[in-house]
């Protein structure tokens, strides 16, 4: 996407999070901002961002036609985070931040990988012919320019299945925040968050560019 | 076979979460409540948090009679109420209580744009004057009212917003909110403290008190559902009901029809014990008759919307009830789900023709008065009739006759109608002796400092 219209987009979105309609009966004052969850944040993303890649860079785009990828992405986050509670022993006391990110990563490596792979484009005949070495070069290159993009539209996503997973273990993070946010009508903390991801977006708009 | 493999690696590899104390009453809250803020802070959590670390001047009794808090002792005098404060009562950091700090915290509350709106309405034009521990408290409400009204405000240290003088301290620590008992506090607290998670998620909830991690939680509204075995279903009867509010272009006809499907169209099957339908116009539990709605000939129209706040599954399903049962009669319901924010954005603005909020009321007959004055917290289409006023004057007691009179008028043309009278249905660990309450086990004096383990 060229910056101009990226950056008109993201400054509607801005007004749009500063000029939201409607008040509350009674509002209450905005939660105090996570701090806590930022570290587990960012390297649950961390594992968000490398796990799908890896896998497709080793599996390749046939990867997005296996039976068990289709097994382990039906299941919704609900699902998933209600399971892991179920089996969780009773006297192992309520699980913590791990379970999280374990919830979160369960509910969407399946999904982000078929999405990577589905991406890719095929290798038969070429560059299969030209041997393996081909092969990696070229899912390299295209996983290069896939992932900014790839990063840039999931990132929301994440944040509501983090959502799901927070609400269901009772730990609350990012994901509540954000919805604690818009529900109380935080105009000025949306807009930050808002502001946050045009600002990931702008820093990712480098890694686009086509490898000389 | 794979998957469950997988679950169980799950489970053995991550932690849990570090154990709380042993004895500690384990809690949820259902939403964020946000930091404590004895003049900004509102929403049930938040009052839950201020219940637990601060003292009103007076409380309220389980059986929602007036008992003294911060207050020893107080004297009804021409204006309001003379009031002398204990002098052991102690903010977190040891200072004495005084009327200094009456002063500020009302007068914060009323000064500070983003205050509590509850509290607001609590107080009124209420003004605190005084010195040491003598407090004088003037306004335009009857001494009555006032008494029961007080509890909702906590005082707070003059200048410190977040310090109260109640029988537990808080320390918030990322996800969790732990409560500790003040050993020294007047109200002399027999459990140790209290541990909150916020569980809003209805699932997760249920789970965590099949697990036994609560020891007291709200379950959700399935009628059938019983308790672990360890536990305890406790149904208190609230204030709170269930009202649709009518707006521009709704009948007098409209609002009768609604009266006569409350009754027979929500089935106690499909609405469990927390739910039952409404009679008359005000709350029948703060003694007022059971009165009809507009009387008159017109009859209600074929096709009626009914706005909500979407995103609540049990309204949802009570709303399609009602729907079922005008559909009997040939009248079509149609249900409009409407994101919070919006929808009282479009009801106060006179946009909708019906719309349907929970409202909870105070324990005192003047709660009702919010639906009648201007600028009242339930006047969202701004209801008004020139006899009214004259009678307002008049209800300086809850058993004076101008409450007759004055629902009478508000039952020529109201402005709402309630559906359903809600309950509080808890699950509360067996081994834990607390007393229900219509404000709810927190609320009330001496709320949770009175609650003990049963050896």
């Amino acid at each position: 996407m060229r910056l101009l219209p990226g950056l008109a987009l993201w400054t509607a979105a801005l007004a749009s999070a500063w000029s939201l309609p409607g008040h509350l009966w009674h509002p209450a004052q905005p939660p105090p901002f996570p701090l806590h969850a930022l570290l587990l944040a960012a390297l649950a993303l961390v594992a968000m961002a490398s796990l799908p890649p890896a896998l497709v860079f080793l599996a390749g785009p046939s990867l997005a036609r296996r039976r068990v990828l289709s097994a382990l992405e039906a299941p919704p986050d609900l699902v998933w985070a209600l399971l892991l509670l179920a089996i969780w022993p009773a006297d192992a006391g309520p699980p913590g931040w791990s379970a999280w990110t374990a919830v979160l990563l369960a509910a969407s490596v399946p999904g982000e990988a078929r999405w990577l792979a589905s991406a890719l484009p095929v290798e038969m005949p070429f560059p299969h012919a030209w041997g393996p070495e081909a092969t990696r070069a070229s899912r390299f290159r295209s996983l290069r320019r896939l992932v900014p993009r790839w990063l840039a539209a999931r990132l929301p996503i994440w944040l509501t299945a983090s959502l799901v997973a927070e609400r269901v273990l009772g730990l609350p993070g990012l994901g509540s925040d954000w919805m604690a946010r818009m529900e109380g009508r935080d105009h000025a903390g949306l807009a930050v968050w808002i502001l946050a991801f045009a600002l990931l977006w702008i820093a990712a708009r480098p890694l686009e560019k086509a490898p000389a | 076979m794979k998957k469950t493999l997988l679950l169980l690696g799950l489970v053995v590899a991550t932690g849990p979460a570090q154990t709380p104390p042993a004895r500690m009453v384990q809690e949820a809250f259902l939403a964020d409540p946000g930091p404590l803020d004895f003049v900004r802070g509102e929403g049930q959590e938040q009052f839950i948090a201020q219940a637990l670390t601060g003292d009103a001047l007076v409380g309220l009794s389980a059986e929602n009679r007036p008992v003294p808090r911060l207050a020893a002792s107080w004297k009804v005098v021409p204006g309001g109420l003379d009031l002398k404060l204990r002098d052991d009562a102690r903010f977190t950091d040891a200072s004495p209580v005084t009327a200094a700090d009456v002063a500020w915290t009302l007068q914060a509350i009323e000064a500070d744009p983003q205050a509590s709106a509850t509290k607001r309405a609590a107080l009124g034009d209420l003004k605190a004057s005084g010195e040491g521990l003598r407090v004088a408290l003037r306004g335009s409400r009857p001494a009555a009212r006032l008494l029961t009204e007080l509890w909702r405000v906590p005082i707070a240290k003059a200048g410190h917003g977040d310090m109260g003088s109640g029988p537990f301290t808080l320390l918030r620590s990322g996800t969790e909110w732990t409560f500790t008992a003040r050993p020294g506090h007047f109200l002399h607290p027999r459990i140790p403290g209290l541990h909150f998670r916020l569980l809003p998620d209805e699932a997760g909830r249920l789970l965590a008190m099949r697990k036994g991690w609560l020891t007291i939680g709200v379950p959700p509204p399935q009628p059938g559902l019983a308790p672990p075995s360890g536990m305890t279903e406790l149904v208190q009867p609230t204030l709170a009901q269930l009202v649709v509010w009518t707006g521009p272009g709704s009948t007098p006809g409209a609002l009768r029809a609604l009266a006569k499907w409350r009754g027979d169209a929500f089935p106690p099957a499909l609405m469990g014990r927390a739910y039952a339908p409404a009679k008359g116009l005000w709350p029948t539990a703060l003694g007022f008759p059971e009165l009809d709605p507009a009387p008159g000939k017109e009859i209600c129209p074929a096709s009626l919307e009914l706005a909500y706040t979407a995103g609540d599954s049990v309204l949802e399903r009570q709303l399609q009830a009602l729907a079922a049962r005008a559909a009997r009669d040939g009248v079509t319901l149609k249900l409009r789900p409407l994101e919070a924010g919006l929808f009282l954005d479009q009801l106060t603005k006179g946009r909708l023709a019906l719309g349907v909020i929970t409202n909870v009321f105070d324990p005192g007959p003047w709660s009702v008065l919010g639906y009648l004055e201007q600028g009242g917290d339930l006047n969202f289409t701004g209801w008004a009739d020139p006899e009214a006023l004259p009678l307002l004057a008049k209800l300086g007691d809850p058993k004076s006759p101008a409450w007759k009179e004055l629902q009478a008028l508000w039952a020529r043309h109201p402005a709402a109608l309630p559906l359903l009278d809600l309950h509080s249905v808890l699950w509360v660990d067996r081994r834990l002796e607390l007393q229900p309450c219509a404000l709810g086990i927190y609320m009330a004096t001496p709320g949770a400092a009175g609650w003990r383990w049963r050896e």
